[in-house]
C-alpha cells in the first residue's frame, strides 16, 4: 500500500495523474477517511461498549463546520487583503457567488501558503470542538438509559441533519451546496494526492492515539465498562461521566474525516451524508475486522473498501449480468454480509486478544487464580522497559 | 372550500394516524418479544406497500381483497426474518446490541429486495412502479374517500381483538408472560417456541395490513416503508415502549400531530414548514426521552402511585420486611 501511495506522490508531481494511478488516490483516500471512522467507533463500541449509530451526524458536523464556519473566515480574510471578492452575505449570493468566490479563493491560497495552513489547522480544530459539541448534545437525552435507546436517537439524529442541512441554506448552500477552496491550493503537485497522505496522516495519528488510551488504565477502565457496567458503578465510577466522555472525544475524532472528505471533493452537500455510507459501512468494517482491536478494524476497512472499488470500476461488467441497477446489490452485500459475520464469524476475522499488561501474566492468573500484587506491576514495567505488546493467548 | 380543504386533511390525519397505531403496536410487540427495537419493522409495511401495488396494477383486482394476503405475506416475512436470524443469534447468546444491529441489516436487505421487486415490474412489465398512487381503486362515501372509513375500522378491530387475546385466551396471556420472564415461562410450561412465532406473525402481519392502506392516499415507493420506522419509533416510545395500550395511544398521538402540526405550521409561518415534516416524531422522541423515558405508561404509573392505588403498598410491604 505505502509503495503504491509513493508511487502516487512521484507521478503526481510532473502532471497531473490519471486513469489507475487516479483509482489507487482514491482507493487511499476513502480508506484514510472510513479507517478515520471505523476506528471511533472501534474505540466506542468495540472497547467502550457504546453503539454508536450516529457517525454519520459526527461526519456530517466537520463537513457542515467547515461550508457554515471556515468558509466565512476564509472569505473575510481573502476579502481583507484586497482581493475583490462578490458579495456572499445573503443567501441567493452564498450559494450563486461561491464558484467565482472560490476561485479567487484559491488563487490567494496558492500565493499565500501560510495563511492556507491556517486556515486547515483552524477547520481540524473547530470540526474537533464541534465535535466535542455534538457528541455531548447527542449523548444528553439517552446516555442515562439502556443501549438501544441510545441507537435510536443517535439513528434519528443523522436523518435529521441531513433535513436541517437541506434547508438551512446558510449552513451548507441547501440542495445546491456550495464550492470549499482548497487549502492545499500551494502544493505543486496533484491536489488528491496531498489530500489522500495527509488524511492518511490524520487516520495514523489517531491510531496512536487510541492506541495510547487503549494500553492506559483508562482503556482498562472503558473495557470492564463493556464487560459490566453494574459492577463499574459499584466500584465508585462515574459511568455516565465515561460514557460521555468516550462519546464526545470519538465524535470529534469523527469530524475531521468529514472536513477531509470536504477538501477533497472542494464541494459542500448534505447529499453525501447518508446514514447508510457513512454509519452502516463502518458498522460492517468494524464487526467484519472483528471489534476490540485496531487491526481488524484496518482489516476489515481494506477489505470492504477494496470490494466496494471492485464493485465500482467493474460497474459496466457487472451490471450486464443484473437487470436491476447494481446500487441495490451493493445494498444487499451490505445488509447480508453484516448478518452472515454476525452468525458465523461473531467475533470478526481477528478476535480481540487480551491486553498485555507488564508485570501481570494475566492467563495464568485467570487459569489458577493467581494472587496478583498490583504494587509490584509498576515496578516490572520499569524493569522490563518494553514496549506493551499484545499476548497472543485468545480469550476464553 | 376552504373548509373543505381542511376537513380532508384531517381525514388523512386519522388515516395516517391509525395506520401508525398498527405498526406501533407490531413495534411495541416485538419490543416485548424479543427486548430489541426492530429497525425493519417499517420496511414490512413497504412489503404492504407492493402487495397492493401488485394487486391492483398486475393483477387488476381491487387491493382491498388483498389485505388478507398482505397479512400473510408480512406474518411469513417476520417469521422468516425471526427464524432466520433473531432465533439464531438469541441461541449464540448475543447481546441486545448485535440483534438491534442485525435488524438494522435486515432492514438494508429488505429494502434492497423491495427496490428490485419494483424493477421487476418496469423492466419486464414496462409498469412504472416506483412511484404510484392508488387512489383510483378506492370507494368513496359522500365525500370522504373509503380508506379513512377502512383505516379506522382495521385499527379498532385489530385493538378490541388484540385485547381480547390478551387477556381473555391462553396464547394472549402465554405471549404476556414471556414477555415477562421467558425462562419463568418456559419452566411453567409454556413453549416458548410457539409463543414467539406467532407473536412475530402477528407483528409482520399488523405491519405489512397498515402498509397495504398506505397507497390509497400517500404517493408511495420502495423507501416510504423504511422512511416510517421514526415515526414508528417516537409512537412506541410516547407510549413506554413496554405498553400495548400506550402504544395505541402514542402512534395516534404522533400520526395526528405529525400531519396536523405541519399543517398548523404551514398555516402559521408559510409552506417553506412542510420540509420540516419528519423532524416532528424526532422532536417527540427527544422530548419524550428527555421528560419520562417511560412515556405515558410511566406518567400513568406515576398518577397511580400518587393516588394511593396498588403499585404504593408493594414498597410499603418490603419496607415492613426490612425492619
Amino acid at each position: 500500500m505505502y509503495s503504491n501511495i509513493a508511487l502516487g506522490i512521484l507521478s503526481s508531481l510532473p502532471m497531473a495523474i490519471e486513469g489507475t494511478s487516479r483509482l489507487i488516490v482514491d482507493i487511499a483516500m476513502f480508506f484514510g477517511l472510513l479507517v478515520i471512522v471505523a476506528m471511533a467507533l472501534n474505540f466506542q463500541y468495540g472497547n467502550a461498549g457504546i453503539p454508536n449509530m450516529g457517525c454519520a451526524v459526527q461526519v456530517i458536523i466537520g463537513a457542515f463546520s467547515v461550508s457554515a464556519i471556515v468558509l466565512r473566515v476564509m472569505f473575510t480574510v481573502v476579502a481583507a487583503s484586497g482581493v475583490p471578492l462578490q458579495d456572499w452575505t445573503n443567501d441567493y449570493n452564498w450559494v450563486y457567488g461561491s464558484p467565482a468566490n472560490v476561485g479567487l479563493t484559491n488563487a490567494f491560497i496558492k500565493a499565500n501558503a501560510p495563511i492556507a495552513i491556517g486556515f486547515f489547522l483552524l477547520s481540524v480544530g473547530t470540526a474537533l470542538l464541534l465535535g466535542a459539541v455534538i457528541g455531548y448534545l447527542l449523548a444528553l437525552p439517552a446516555i442515562r438509559l439502556r443501549a438501544t435507546y441510545l441507537m435510536i436517537v443517535l439513528i434519528t439524529m443523522a436523518d435529521a441533519s441531513q433535513i436541517i442541512g437541506r434547508n438551512v441554506v446558510p449552513i451548507s448552500g441547501g440542495t445546491l451546496g456550495v464550492w470549499i477552496p482548497n487549502v492545499f491550493a500551494w502544493y505543486p503537485g496533484d491536489i488528491g494526492v496531498i489530500t489522500a497522505v495527509i488524511t492518511l496522516m490524520i487516520g495514523l495519528i489517531s491510531f496512536f492515539i487510541f492506541r495510547t488510551m487503549l494500553n492506559s488504565p483508562y482503556g482498562r477502565l472503558m473495557r470492564s465498562m463493556r464487560e459490566n457496567e453494574v459492577t463499574l458503578g459499584s466500584v465508585g465510577k462515574n459511568v455516565v461521566g465515561i460514557r460521555r466522555n468516550i462519546l464526545m472525544f470519538a465524535s470529534g475524532i469523527t469530524a475531521i474525516a468529514g472536513v477531509m472528505n470536504v477538501y477533497y471533493l472542494q464541494f459542500s452537500n448534505e447529499s453525501g451524508y447518508q446514514r447508510a455510507y457513512w454509519t452502516y459501512w463502518p458498522w460492517l468494517m468494524l464487526i467484519l475486522g472483528g471489534p476490540g482491536n485496531n487491526a481488524g478494524t484496518f482489516l476489515g476497512a481494506a477489505l470492504i473498501i477494496a470490494l466496494r472499488r471492485i464493485i465500482i470500476v467493474f460497474k459496466f461488467q457487472i451490471q450486464q449480468y443484473f437487470f436491476f441497477p447494481i446500487s441495490y446489490l451493493e445494498d444487499i452485500i451490505l445488509g447480508g454480509l453484516l448478518v452472515l459475520v454476525m452468525i458465523f464469524r461473531p467475533n470478526g476475522l481477528i478476535p480481540e486478544k487480551l491486553l498485555y499488561i507488564p508485570g501481570v501474566n494475566y492467563t495464568k492468573m485467570v487459569n489458577e487464580d493467581v494472587k496478583v500484587d498490583w504494587r509490584a506491576a509498576p515496578k516490572a514495567r520499569a524493569k522490563k522497559g518494553a514496549k506493551p505488546e499484545e499476548k497472543k493467548e485468545e480469550k476464553k | 372550500m376552504r373548509r373543505k380543504m381542511d376537513l380532508t386533511i384531517i381525514y388523512m390525519a386519522i388515516t395516517y394516524a391509525s395506520e401508525l397505531t398498527l405498526l406501533s403496536i407490531g413495534f411495541t410487540l416485538t419490543y416485548l418479544t424479543a427486548k430489541i427495537p426492530n429497525f425493519a419493522h417499517g420496511t414490512y409495511a413497504g412489503f404492504g406497500i407492493y402487495v397492493s401495488y401488485t394487486f391492483a396494477k398486475f393483477f387488476g383486482i381491487n387491493p382491498y381483497l388483498g389485505f388478507p394476503v398482505a397479512f400473510i405475506v408480512g406474518g411469513i416475512l417476520s417469521v422468516i426474518v425471526f427464524k432466520l436470524v433473531i432465533s439464531t443469534l438469541t441461541k449464540m447468546g448475543s447481546g441486545s446490541i448485535v440483534l438491534t444491529i442485525a435488524t438494522l441489516a435486515i432492514q438494508i436487505f429488505l429494502g434492497a429486495l423491495l427496490n428490485i421487486y419494483a424493477y421487476v415490474f418496469i423492466i419486464f412489465f414496462k409498469q412504472y412502479a416506483t412511484a404510484f398512487l392508488l387512489k383510483e381503486f378506492d370507494f368513496k362515501i359522500g365525500e370522504v374517500s373509503g380508506i379513512f372509513f377502512v383505516s379506522i375500522g382495521i385499527s379498532i378491530a385489530t385493538v378490541i381483538a388484540l385485547h381480547t387475546l390478551l387477556t381473555k385466551t391462553k396464547m394472549g396471556i402465554a405471549m404476556r408472560a414471556t414477555a415477562e420472564d421467558t425462562e419463568l415461562a418456559s419452566v411453567l410450561g409454556i413453549n416458548i417456541n410457539t409463543v414467539q412465532l406467532f407473536s412475530w406473525f402477528l407483528t409482520g402481519g399488523l405491519a405489512c395490513l397498515a402498509g397495504a392502506m398506505i397507497p390509497f392516499w400517500l404517493q408511495s415507493s420502495p423507501t416510504t416503508g423504511s422512511g416510517i420506522i421514526t415515526s414508528i419509533m417516537a409512537g412506541s416510545l410516547l407510549g413506554g415502549f413496554e405498553s400495548v395500550y400506550g402504544a395505541i395511544i402514542g402512534g395516534f398521538t404522533i400520526g395526528l400531530s405529525e400531519i396536523l402540526l405541519t399543517l398548523g405550521g404551514q398555516m402559521l409561518l408559510g409552506n417553506w414548514f412542510g420540509e420540516y415534516r419528519p423532524l416532528i416524531p424526532m422532536i417527540f422522541l427527544i422530548t419524550v426521552l428527555l421528560i419520562e423515558p417511560r412515556g405515558i405508561q410511566g406518567f400513568y404509573e406515576r398518577f397511580q402511585k400518587r393516588r394511593g392505588s396498588k403499585p404504593t403498598k408493594e414498597p410499603e410491604k418490603k419496607k415492613e420486611d426490612e425492619k
